[in-house]
Parts: C-alpha cells; structure tokens; sequence
C-alpha cells in the first residue's frame, strides 16, 4: 500500500560497510600510534602502580614546616599574573586599535597582521619562557616577559574584534561635531571598548595565574618553582598540600574576578 | 514661588558637584589602590632590580641579535656544512619533524582516549541522565579539580612515575582532556531535546538504549566541534611537555637552549608554530563545516 511506486530504498549495506572500514582504519592508525610513542601495557602498568604509591603518600598533605616560603612564592606568582596581563594588555590595546578594520581601513594590512596575531597564538608559554629565562637569567622577569608575550597575539585579535563591533553612531557624532581623529577615540571609541576590554583583561588574569604556576618549572620563580622542587625529591605530601593551597587560590582569584567582572558588565 | 527655579536649579548644582567630587575620590582611590599593587607586582617580578630591569629594550635587542641565525644571501642555498646556508641554520631538520610528529600523535592519542572518557563522565553528571545527584556531584567536582591543576604540573608528577617519555605525555593530556571535554560535554547533554528521551522512555528504553538512540544523534555533532577544538589546545600543550620531558618536540628546545643554540631554537620554534598553525586552519574549516551542516539539518 505504502510503497506502490516509490523507488526501492538503497539498501543501507554499502554505507555500513564504508563505516565498519573507517572505524576499524582509524582504531588501527590509533594503535600504530600508540606502538610508535612507545606506549606498552607492561610500562603503563609499572608506572600506575608507582603513581598510585605517590597519590597515597600525598596524605596526610604538610607544609613541611615552610608555610611562609609557601605563601610568598604563591604572592610571586599572582605579582607575576598582574604584571604580565599588565604588560600584555598595555601592548595589545594599541595593537588592537591597529587591527580594527573600522579604525585602520588598509585591507592587505589587515589581513597580514590579522594573520601574523594568528600565527604566534599557539605558542605555548612556557616554550616562551624557557628563552626568555635563558635570556634574562632566573627569576620571574624573564616568566613576565614570557605571560605577556603568550598573550598578546590572542588579546590583539580580542580588542580588534571589540572595537570593530562598536556603534558607529557616537562616532559619527563627534565627526560631526568637529571632533579629530584622536577625540573620536577617545569621546566615541573608548567609552565603548572600556568595558569589554578591562572584562577581557580579568579572563587573562585569571589564566594567567594558571599559567604562571608553571614557569617555575623553566627557572621562572613562583610556586612552580617549590612544586618542581618536591616533585623531584618525591616529597608528595608536600607538593599534595601546596597543590591544594592553589586550588584555593585560584578559586578565590576566579570569584573575585568575577564579581569584578559581573560590576563592569 | 518666583525664587523656586533658581532654588532647584542651585540644589541641582551642588548635587551635582556633590557626585562628582565623590566620583573623582572613588577613581583616585581605586587607580591609588591599583597602582600600588602593581608596583609591588612589577617590583616583585624584578622590573626595578638593577641587574635585569635595567635597560630592559637594550637587552631584548642583544637577545634578538643573539637569536637571529647567521645568514649570507649567496650560501642560502648551500648544504648543511656551509656556514651561512639555510640548511645548517635547520641542520636537524629531519630530527626535529621527528619530533613534531611525535607531538601530533601525543595530542591526537591523548585527544581520543580524553574524548572517550570525557562522554563517559559527562553521562554522569549531566542532570537530564544521571538520577543521583551525588554521582553527578564528585564526578563534576572530580572534574573541576582537573581542570584547575596546570597539566605541566600534571606532566612532572607522571614522568616521575611513568619514566622520561611520551607515555607520561598521553596520560596528562588524556587526564586534562577529560577534565575540559566532560564539563563541555555535560553541558551539550543537558540541552539534549527531552522529548526524544520522554519517547524511548514511553517505548520501555533502557539507559544504554536511551544514550544510543536518543542522545548520541543529538550531540554528536556539537561533540565533534569541540573534540576537533580540544585537538588544535593539546597540539600545543604537547609542545610545551618535552620541556619537562614528556615527549616530543618540547624536549628539543630544552636541549637547544642547554646549548645556547638561540638560532636554533628560533629554529624549531618556527616549525612548530607552522605546524600549529596549519592544523589550526585545517581544524577550523572542518569545524565551520560540521556547523554549516548541523544548522542545514
């Protein structure tokens, strides 16, 4: 009755068969890769058994009887935090007043910079920071250097986009009123910009104070720094509570920057 | 009356002035309170010490000078004993993208297993499919936990236990995939249409019937996006594990700046970055195609 004249179905066969194959190439490039880093059951194993011997040793946590070391290196690195997201939103307003399509009209130009922000926005940071620590000798100056330097391609392309979602009218009303170029961006542009940007800048804050937990890792200063330390001589109840300590922090850092946040908007 | 506008007028004013004054004393303090802070933090990060703050712009000129390679235009072409040529300025490159597709397979295995367990937990503690609310509690919480632990944090302890290597890479990445992927996941699930589950309910469904057949074909394609999103993040985080020797390129850059071969680091950096990059934009058109194709449908 349903089908009188209908043309028959395809039969579903090739296609499942197409499907079967996929699945099983992919689970075999999957296994070949696996092979090819090395990956054996035997070493996953022993090395299971080991990490459960480390997770069981991080209790009871102590502070090894260094809490104000502790605490100062966790200080060290939200300093490290502000300061980079400083440097980085400093560098990138501007950058991000060049890219705007609105304020530089140039096409070439901004599609290369566009693209160059793009390019260098994958780097992570800390294969920044090792050069930069290399560079500038230990301590957090070079990890600084590094914060600001992983976020401005990212921030750029932000701010870029901010400002070019921007209501033209109170442009066109300074325009009108005579304003000059300078005045548009400052009576027009930037009211507007304020908000998103300094909102943005908290987001970068807040990563970077993950962030800038792992450079002590390169010889950057911070609480990477004291983690590194005890991760090597196996002190796991130590590494356990200092974790936890900037578990808190950051807790306390995202909450903060929230309200903050939640106030600008 | 006849003096009452200029009453109002005169109250208005002082009013006025009244805010303003406290407007400015709020912004005096606040950028007072602000700068301070980050003083302290700038003095705290050695921006003022004299040693390294000094002449900051000087010292990244000398560090760029130091950083570019030795070129001459008429060698570039030359072979890799050539002093000048391109290819001994990239004198391992055959050892380097060794160790860039060391990192693609440390990203793209750890991105798969990640995944998988990422649907597994996002099962439990999406609030439309789990019933217990204490399962969805720890697993969320578990997950939360994860997420704040910096996976180079992650990295040092598990090469600790799994040896120098790349397994110790897939394992945090998997770990720290399953913390990112699982939040995003759940919330996929808990926008699931509930109409389709109310059905396979009514038709007498079991749970794994109801995830293959009323879920699954709603969230595999928003799944997929972010998957694909997840792999472009764990390309670069697996770049950075060979710094602390988790495998793959990482562990070249840490040998090149044990050298002080800045040349060289710029080197692999750029490769790096080319690599990134263009797995960057493939991923990204595949995903701008999944959306076009999940809004047709």
């Amino acid at each position: 009755m349903m089908n009188q004249d209908a043309t028959p179905l395809p039969s579903p066969l090739p296609g499942l068969a197409l499907r079967g194959l996929l699945t099983l190439g992919g689970i075999a490039a999957l296994i070949a890769m696996m092979v090819d880093l090395g990956i054996s059951p035997v070493a996953l194993a022993g090395g299971f058994t080991k990490l459960g011997v480390f997770l069981l040793a991080m209790f009871p946590p102590s502070d090894g009887g260094d809490l104000p070391r502790i605490l100062k290196s966790l200080l060290e690195t939200l300093a490290m935090a502000l300061a980079g997201t400083t440097l980085a939103v400093l560098v990138a307003a501007p950058l991000g007043f060049l890219g705007a399509r609105t304020v530089v009209g140039q096409p070439a130009f901004h599609f290369l910079f566009r693209r160059m922000l793009d390019f260098f926005r994958g780097v992570p940071v800390l294969v920044w920071a090792l050069i930069f620590v290399a560079a500038f000798g230990l301590g957090p100056f070079g990890g600084v250097i590094a914060l600001a330097v992983a976020d401005i391609p990212s921030l750029s392309k932000l701010f870029a986009e901010a400002i070019e979602n921007c209501d033209r009218g109170p442009v066109e009303g300074t325009r009108a009123a005579g304003g000059s170029r300078l005045h548009e961006i400052r009576f027009a542009l930037a009211p507007q910009v304020a908000p998103i940007l300094a909102s943005q800048s908290l987001y970068y804050l807040e990563s970077n104070f993950r962030n800038a937990a792992v450079l002590g890792i390169v010889g950057a200063g911070g609480i990477g720094f004291e983690l590194e330390e005890r991760i090597r001589i196996f002190a796991f109840d130590e590494v356990a509570f200092i974790v936890l300590l900037y578990m808190v922090a950051v807790a306390l850092l995202d909450s903060l920057s929230r309200r903050l946040r939640s106030a600008l908007a | 009356m006849t003096d009452a506008p200029d009453a109002v007028v005169s109250a208005f004013e002082a009013e006025r002035r009244r805010l303003l004054h406290r407007q400015w004393i709020h912004a005096l303090l606040g950028v007072g309170i602000t700068s301070v802070i980050l003083g302290l933090s700038f003095h705290q990060s050695q921006f003022f010490d004299p040693e390294i703050g000094a002449n900051p712009i000087g010292r990244i000129l000398e560090f760029l000078a130091r950083m570019a390679p030795h070129l001459r235009t008429e060698a570039l072409l030359e072979g890799r004993e050539v002093d000048g040529s391109l290819a001994s300025w990239f004198y391992d490159l055959p050892g380097w993208l060794a160790a860039l597709w060391e990192t693609i397979e440390i990203a793209v295995v750890a991105t798969v297993f990640g995944a998988v367990a990422a649907v597994f937990a996002s099962f439990l503690c999406a609030r439309n499919l789990m019933p217990w609310a204490p399962v969805r509690f720890l697993v969320r919480r578990l997950l939360e936990a994860i997420r704040t632990v910096p996976d180079l944090i992650m990295a040092l302890i598990l090469v600790a236990a799994f040896g120098a290597g790349a397994t110790a890479g897939v394992i945090t990445l998997t770990i720290a995939t399953l913390g990112g992927l699982g939040k995003l996941f759940a919330e996929i699930n808990e926008e699931v249409d509930p109409r389709q589950l109310e059905m396979l309910d009514a038709a007498g469904a079991g749970p794994v019937s109801k995830i293959r057949f009323g879920v699954l074909p709603q969230v595999l394609p928003n799944y997929a996006s972010y998957i694909l999103l997840r792999l472009e993040i764990n390309v670069a985080a697996a770049g950075a594990l060979g710094i602390v020797g988790a495998g793959g390129i990482g562990l070249e850059l840490q040998r090149a700046i044990t050298y002080t071969e800045f040349s060289t680091y710029l080197a692999i950096l750029l490769l790096m970055v080319l690599v990134i990059f263009v797995i960057d934009m493939t991923s990204e058109a595949i995903r701008h195609n999944l959306l076009l194709r999940a809004e047709k449908s």
